[in-house]
């Protein structure tokens, strides 16, 4: 405690100012104490003032040794040398700037990356007690992982399950409008059991949240944005009534601001008793079947209990279900993970995604360490004097070094401030790309308190490792060449110097980002050539489902025709077409297909994709039909018809004709009325799937779209122009009719380029950073090669070199650099892209034409990066050269 | 004055604060010649190193200073002894004697056989 107190005293101390004045007052009192008492013992005034002064020591060493007791002297000494290198760095602003520049543009891409790994892989949930919540899935042995839960399978395990003190379902996806204050709106829920938030340890806002016993009272707990967005914030909300999809709902809490969801993807904006599922979704599965999984479950570990233990509770729980029920729980195994981890399906190609782009920022980081460590000891050879001196003078080497470390780490510092002040931008960019999904996911990626302190210790320790070498080679310089003014950090009979293996590594390293970088931009050049198979100009896309509001199938039909009618007679518009849920929004409805007669064990089943249509849709997306015709007006009770794409003719039809053919998928009978071109279907990067379209009329009833309906509006004019127009036509049906994911095709599409345009912007400006500094860092190497070797050049030349020799002994040089380091690079590259051979469109991961072009490209840019210095060598004056010295 | 002892490590502090206790508020110059004038003017004390010490132990908090007036009506600065600083002096007594008591059992085995 005591020793605190003095470190606080002389912390203190180092901010007050004045206390010398007072002490040297307190000894001069001292002094003339001790002299009058020597004249008191009978000694002359002199005498007695030179013994007092004997006896003290001499004053300037006691104010010293007080001075130094006084506050902490190594926090003034690092002090002091802050203070000078701020002073030394502002001596070179250029030197400076192009360093934190560079280390700023490496941390900053880190920085974001970090982000969004903290984001999505290292963040808990944000739940009581994140470390203790899991989330069980159902892997049946043998199964890619995961599958959901029937409720019945969910009430066992609650039931019996010991190793958790809690476990709740819920259902993951309830679309709902809501309506009143402002216009009506589909929002998403979930339909949770009533112990959900209690299990999440999350305490209402405001409110009780739901009642402890499962209940059918019609109770709903918003979410904070909803409760913000629709009600104002209104604080007497608790216990009134809201209407969802028309129902009226009583408000018994709001749920935490922080809170979206378990999965930390979905953004879900209330949450209602798993009860009155059925209230708003027409497709809720039978609640006693073991057959149908559609619950996602979270399960709160028991304290004590470790998850060994709780695993293999479970691994003896489903052995039991599979005995007693060998028809439905046949192959049961379940396994969990922390609640709020990546989705088990999705999470291999995230964790890849995001380790190569990890991989790829270190190496810019590395490629921007390399140019600033040789701008450093370009620095340092430019300070010999200056340390020779300082050694002279009798400075430690420990001093001078430490002086070297503390200005490199003040601008690891200073370039990681300026990193995160960037990637403050680049996440904000990033979270503005739109990802084609139909459901709402909150992908934002912000900078955490984990990203700060990363990028901090990057920073630091960036600065520290950049550092070391010009600070240790700078302290170490040769006196006696130093004094003499001549270079005392070459050594003499070293020719692989640290300068130009810098420079080699930072080649090499470019050459790795940059194929990877090629790899990306041809994977988007390629992608934007993929022939969708629809016309994506001229149309706009409006989605409703007025199923939320009560609406039967007949009378969406209904609905449907009399928008249809209304909308085609705007003025402008050719054709408008209702679909369930338009191309490219991501997987939709897909049944297993075969041809009516041949079901036998060895037939072809083609997993097809199902999309409503209307009369009038092909010739609106402008897909060319093959043969037969469009669905038309077809009666809806009638016999079922389709019209499927070639692919699916050729896969259920080799060399056969499919036209009046009978198909059957989902429980029914189709009859093949029509073949049209192929289409994308859920992305833009898959191969082609087989496609049927069936009669909207027709399906409507017995398969509802859980998504909605979107109406397809084509017009020869500008497509976003109409909106409005479409709007009034809607609300003039029903104003009460939330419509939603309103969007031209175009903007559809350009969605649909999420991820290959991600990656290329990603690795598009992540390649172009390393390659500009690593142009620079080879031009600073020649530039600073050549001033050395001016003194050689001028003698050359006095000799008879002609300029064309002299620039071509300095671009050898340099390009000699460049072409080992390629060779390093390239294989190495070579090795790596198999890594991003996933994300790749239409191109293989060993693409020809990015391998051969990077290497010329960047030879190119070295030639550049060498000619400059060298046209300056050739253009030194032997005589100025000669006389310098 | 050769054969005069310097001050041992860390023993001025002590000396400082036992001094302090018995004599009650005192000037750097007073105490010191206190201190020489109690070791019998066998210890050498080299006032320079007095006041870096008092100051440690006014960093630490068991002792305080104030400008006063001297018998001899000059301006000096004051030190006592604060309640910490009591109580310290009591510790560090203890201490000290125990290290003394152990040592002379090392320096006169004599007795002990």
């Amino acid at each position: 405690m005591r020793k605190l107190r003095a470190v606080w005293v002389r912390l203190l101390g180092i901010v007050r100012g004045r206390a010398d004045d007072e002490f040297s007052a307190e000894l001069d009192a001292h002094i003339a104490l001790q002299v009058e008492d020597g004249m008191r013992s009978g000694l002359t005034e002199g005498e007695a003032r030179r013994r007092a002064r004997v006896q003290l020591g001499g004053m300037e060493q006691v104010m010293q040794a007080r001075r130094e007791g006084r506050s902490l002297p190594w926090i003034e000494n690092v002090a002091r040398d802050l203070r000078y290198a701020v002073r030394t760095l502002a001596k070179h602003p250029a030197i400076t700037l192009v360093a934190v520049i560079s280390i700023g543009l490496g941390i900053g891409a880190n920085a974001t990356i970090f982000a969004m790994v903290s984001r999505f892989v290292l963040r808990p949930a944000p739940v009581g007690d994140p470390s203790t919540l899991l989330s069980l899935h159902i892997a049946p042995k043998g199964d890619p992982c995961c599958n959901e839960f029937p409720l019945p399978v969910y009430e066992d395990i609650r039931d019996q399950a010991k190793s958790f003190s809690g476990v709740a379902a819920f259902y993951e996806l309830l679309p709902a409008s809501i309506s009143g204050g402002g216009e009506p709106e589909r929002v998403w829920g979930q339909a949770v059991t009533t112990n959900y938030f209690d299990v999440l340890r999350l305490p209402m806002v405001a409110g009780r949240g739901f009642a402890e016993q499962e209940s059918r009272s019609p109770d709903v707990v918003l979410s904070a944005r909803l409760w913000q967005s629709r009600f104002a914030s209104d604080p007497q909300i608790v216990g009134k009534s809201v209407k969802l999809s028309g129902k009226a709902f009583t408000v018994v809490g709001i749920a935490p601001a922080s809170f979206r969801s378990v999965d930390q993807i979905l953004n879900i904006q209330f949450w209602v008793p798993l009860g009155l599922a059925k209230e708003l979704a027409a497709d809720v599965p039978p609640q006693n079947s073991r057959e149908y999984h559609w619950l996602a479950v979270v399960a709160r570990l028991r304290d004590g209990v470790t998850r060994n233990e709780a695993a293999s509770e479970l691994d003896t729980m489903a052995h039991r279900f599979e005995a007693e029920y060998p028809k439905t729980d046949k192959n049961m195994a379940f396994r969990f993970e922390q609640a709020g981890s990546l989705p088990p399906r999705e999470r291999n190609a995230v964790l890849t995604f995001l380790s190569v782009l990890s991989v790829i920022v270190l190496l810019l980081l590395a490629i921007a360490g390399a140019n600033v460590a040789n701008l450093l000891f370009a620095k340092a050879a430019g300070r010999q004097r200056e340390m020779a001196v300082r050694l002279a003078l009798g400075a430690t080497r420990a001093r001078l070094r430490r002086q070297m470390l503390v200005e490199s780490t003040l601008l690891g510092v200073a370039g990681g401030t300026l990193g995160v002040l960037m990637s403050l931008w680049a996440t904000q960019a990033l979270s503005a790309f739109h990802v084609p999904a139909p459901i709402p996911l909150n992908l934002f990626v912000a900078l955490d308190w984990r990203t700060l302190a990363y990028t901090l210790a990057v920073s630091i320790g960036c600065g520290v490792l950049l550092g070391m070498a010009p600070a240790w080679a700078a302290s170490r310089p040769m006196l006696a060449n130093a004094l003499k003014g001549e270079d005392a950090l070459a050594r003499p009979g070293r020719c692989v110097t640290l300068r130009n293996v810098l420079v080699v590594a930072q080649i090499a390293m470019s050459v790795v980002l940059l194929c990877v970088t090629g790899l990306f931009l041809r994977s988007l050049d390629s992608a934007a050539r993929i022939d969708l198979g629809f016309r994506s100009q001229g149309l706009l896309l409006v989605s409703m489902d007025p199923r939320l509001n009560g609406y039967t199938p007949e009378q969406i039909s209904r609905f449907m025709r009399q928008l249809r009618q209304r909308v085609a007679a705007l003025p402008g518009v050719d054709a408008a077409v209702p679909t369930d849920v338009a191309m490219l929004s991501g997987g939709h409805r897909s049944d297993g297909f075969t041809v009516s007669g041949r079901e036998g064990k060895d037939a072809v089943n083609a997993m097809t994709e199902l999309y409503m249509i209307t009369p009038g849709y092909f010739a609106a997306m402008g897909i060319p039909m093959l043969a037969g015709h469009d669905v038309g007006e077809v009666a809806s009770k009638g016999p079922r018809v389709a019209v499927v794409n070639k692919a699916f003719a050729e896969k259920l039809f080799p060399g056969g004709n499919p036209m009046g053919q009978h198909v059957n998928g989902g429980g029914w009978t189709y009859e093949i009325i029509g073949v049209v071109g192929n289409t994308k279907a859920r992305t833009i990067g898959e191969d082609t799937r087989p496609v049927l379209y069936r009669s909207l009329d027709q399906s409507i009833a017995e398969d509802p779209s859980g998504m909605g309906y979107t109406l397809v509006v084509h017009t020869p004019g500008n497509p976003a122009a109409l909106s409005e127009a479409v709007r009034r036509q809607i609300y003039g049906l029903d104003p009460n009719i939330a419509i939603y994911n309103e969007e031209t095709m175009e903007e559809h599409v350009k969605s649909a380029y999420f991820l290959p345009r991600l990656a290329a912007t990603l690795f598009g400006v992540f390649g172009g950073i390393g390659l500009l500094l690593a142009a620079v860092g080879l031009y600073g190497v020649m530039s600073y090669a050549v001033s050395r070797r001016t003194r050689e050049i001028g003698i050359r030349m006095a000799l008879g070199a002609r300029t064309g020799n002299v620039a071509g002994l300095i671009v050898r040089q340099g390009m000699a650099l460049a072409v080992i380091a390629m060779g390093l690079g390239w294989p190495v590259a070579w090795m790596l892209s198999r890594f991003a051979s996933s994300f790749l469109y239409g191109i293989k991961p060993h693409d020809v034409v990015t391998f051969v072009a990077v290497p010329v490209f960047l030879g190119v840019i070295a030639l550049i990066a060498c000619w400059l210095p060298a046209r300056r060598a050739a253009s030194v004056d032997p005589v100025q050269a000669l006389r310098t010295e | 004055m050769g054969d005069k002892t310097d001050v041992w490590q860390g023993t001025l502090a002590l000396m400082i604060l036992k001094t302090l206790e018995t004599m009650g508020p005192q000037h750097g110059y007073g105490l010191a010649r206190r201190i020489e004038q109690t070791s019998g003017d066998l210890l050498q004390l080299n006032y320079g190193t007095l006041y870096p010490a008092l100051l440690k132990l006014e960093q630490e908090g068991y002792v305080r200073s104030q400008w006063g007036t001297s018998d001899n009506n000059r301006k000096a600065k004051f030190y006592e002894l604060t309640k910490a600083g009591q109580k310290q002096v009591r510790r560090a007594t203890a201490d000290w004697e125990q290290t003394t008591e152990i040592l002379s059992r090392f320096l006169s085995p004599a007795e002990e056989a």
